[in-house]
């Protein structure tokens, strides 16, 4: 018989997730996943606030000039 | 400052009766995956509505699906009920929901749900085989891949439980 288990972990992983960030989660209680949570949250919107200003950057520099 | 934990703690201190599902559901559950939302089932009853605009009232709540992005604070009227809400405070994106797909209405959710502290107080969390039917009636690519990651850490769970000591 299968390990259903194991071929949930098997597919997870074939799915591209790295399942020892899972392990780590797991040895955490809830409110430290939450709290880990947002700092990954604030990096994220943190990256996406940098690329945007970067983008604009060169439509005001050609603005500027043309 | 966006922070969903702190605002789920504001919402524990609310009055209102309610679980978190969805994305954050999932990370209270362990993934690794990052959500921007916060998602939480609950009945809309008008007195609901009052407590939970009275606990978001400094947040600048107001609906992220209307052009106008009304403030929360005036709509719905006093004495209405909704469906859902999907609001948008200085503290991150909170969806209120009434039923959730492929689990039904509030008392559904509520029934498998288990506990789990944040902040000192008690909250309920959708249980894990729940969230992951509720992501597969979802359908989409994105909850169906979250479910593949939600059912591995329910291996995981299982594994770790301490088994029956056989003599």
């Amino acid at each position: 018989m299968p390990d259903l288990g194991q071929t949930a972990i098997d597919e997870a992983e074939k799915a591209g997730f790295d399942l020892s960030l899972v392990d780590e989660s797991l040895r955490l209680t809830a409110e430290e996943r939450a709290r880990q949570h947002d700092q990954a949250l604030a990096l994220v919107l943190e990256f996406e606030r940098i690329r945007s200003t970067r983008d604009e950057q060169p439509k005001r520099t050609a603005q500027a000039t043309g | 400052m966006n922070s969903l934990s702190e605002l789920l703690k504001r919402l524990a201190d609310s009055g209102v009766e309610f679980v978190v599902v969805g994305g954050f559901a999932g990370v209270l559950h362990g993934s690794a995956l990052v959500t921007r939302d916060l998602e939480i089932c609950a009945v809309l009853t008008p007195a609901n509505i009052e407590k939970l605009r009275a606990a978001l009232r400094d947040l600048n709540p107001r609906h992220r699906m209307t052009p106008q992005r009304l403030s929360f604070l005036q709509t719905p009227a006093p004495g209405e009920t909704a469906n859902n809400l999907y609001l948008q405070t200085d503290w991150g994106v909170v969806d209120i929901l009434s039923s959730i797909l492929g689990l039904g209405d509030f008392e559904s959710v509520k029934a498998n749900s288990e506990f789990f502290e944040i902040g000192g107080k008690k909250c309920r969390l959708i249980s894990l085989p729940d969230l992951v039917k509720a992501k597969v009636a979802m359908g989409r690519e994105k909850d169906l891949l979250a479910a593949k990651e939600l059912r591995a850490i329910s291996a995981k769970r299982e594994r770790d439980k301490p088994g029956l000591e056989l003599k």
